[in-house]
């Protein structure tokens, strides 16, 4: 016999931590010839994701546009397919984490760790984002227009993270494979603690942090810049100076091959 | 060996993908089921992507590739061409995934806790998994009375 307490305990408990636990998916999309639209407004956040999984993985739907996200939090996390996908407005936190394949368009601005463990993929800002943007990505390209905030690409695995203005203070922090671009300035600590990867900037670095060195330019450097402009139809900077690790102080060496595998 | 003579410290767990599937796979043996991949094709974007970051490495002294999936080294056999060493690294990968062969992907049929592809976004149309997903629980165990 199922009792109250049951009742009450499958409604509030989720195992894998989900809110909501049991939404149901609106289906609230225009859909029309394999492309799909609906308006968020109204929706809750687990509405809207389950509206995408909807649309891209029973649907077969490869091309989804989202209107008025009103800056909710986690919008589009976890998407594994590739597909095209439009979001028409601003994002909160956390917004299209943990994704693997998506070729994403946000046409407003972003809270704090938008792309978070992004595996893959194309993300392009049109706008700001916040602190954190890009943590500890693995792979894929994030483009932002316009400026970010703190610690952009903390714990950087792979990929490109592309600035077209301004970054904060300890951007690039501990990273560890990969690349960023900035074409704006960026703040102090640039680079603290790197392990690898290579950061370009192509305006005044505050300070560099700790273990953060100029590196010498080559052939590989130029090719790189100019097919990623070439990609994003973004304005190029003149010039940028490049910065690597000093590999003073942490390096891979052959004592610690364990933790090397851990980030490659 | 005599009991006095056990290695009994604790041995590293081992990170290689033939190791995790007690054998290896005919593409890490011959190069002629690699090289017709279209890396550009299997990837996201009008670049390499991710598959930017994957380069050649070695592992126990033989050329191996890194599958992120799976947190194994792939090992690849055959002679590589000098010059397109990280190419072919790449295209191994690809036809582990795309094979489903990655042991990361084979975890994803009783352990994925959200509806996604199974094998990957590599692969159009790939049948999707964890839809269904209950907690484990240990043969024999019960909630303890009250709970």
């Amino acid at each position: 016999m199922v009792t109250v307490d049951d009742r009450e305990r499958r409604t509030k408990y989720d195992a894998r931590g989900l809110s909501e636990p049991h939404a149901n998916v609106p289906k609230v999309s225009d859909i029309e010839e394999g492309r799909a639209s609906f308006d968020a407004t109204g929706l809750s956040t687990r509405e809207i994701n389950l509206e995408l999984r909807w649309l891209l993985y029973e649907e077969g739907i490869g091309d989804v546009t989202v209107r008025n996200p009103a800056a909710k939090h986690s919008i589009a996390v976890g998407i594994l397919r590739r597909c095209n996908l439009r979001i028409e407005g601003s994002l909160g936190y956390f917004g299209l984490g943990l994704i693997d394949g998506p070729e994403v368009v946000v046409t407003g601005r972003v809270g704090w760790s938008v792309c978070e463990n992004m595996m893959s993929g194309v993300v392009v800002i049109e706008k700001n984002a916040g602190s954190l943007t890009g943590a500890a990505i693995r792979g894929g390209d994030l483009v932002i227009t316009g400026s970010v905030g703190a610690r952009t690409g903390v714990d950087q695995k792979g990929g490109t993270i592309l600035i077209g203005g301004d970054a904060g203070a300890m951007t690039a922090f501990m990273m560890q494979r990969g690349h960023q671009i900035i074409c704006g300035d960026a703040g102090p600590g640039l680079g603290d603690s790197m392990y690898d990867g290579t950061i370009y900037v192509a305006g005044k670095v505050k300070s560099l942090g700790i273990d953060c060195v100029e590196g010498e330019w080559n052939d590989a450097d130029t090719e790189f810049i100019d097919r990623k402009f070439s990609i994003y139809g973004l304005e190029k900077p003149n010039s940028f100076q490049k910065f690597v690790c000093g590999k003073q102080l942490y390096n891979y060496d052959s004592l610690e091959p364990h933790e090397r595998k851990l980030v490659i | 060996m005599a009991a006095e003579e056990r290695d009994d410290r604790p041995q590293p767990a081992t990170l290689d993908a033939e190791a995790m599937a007690g054998h290896s796979f005919s593409y890490q043996h011959d190069i002629t089921e690699v090289d017709g991949i279209d890396l550009m094709a299997v990837t996201p974007g009008k670049d390499l992507n991710w598959l930017e970051d994957i380069e050649l490495l070695h592992e126990e002294g033989v050329p191996a590739v890194f599958d992120r999936y799976s947190n194994a080294f792939l090992k690849i056999h055959f002679a590589i061409p000098e010059g397109r060493e990280n190419e072919i690294a790449r295209k191994v990968l690809m036809a582990h995934l795309l094979s489903g062969n990655s042991y990361g992907i084979q975890l994803k049929r009783e352990n994925a806790k959200f509806r996604q592809p199974l094998l990957g976004p590599w692969v159009e149309s790939s049948e999707t998994v964890g839809e269904d997903w209950k907690p484990r629980t240990l043969p024999g165990w019960e909630r303890p009375a009250g709970h």
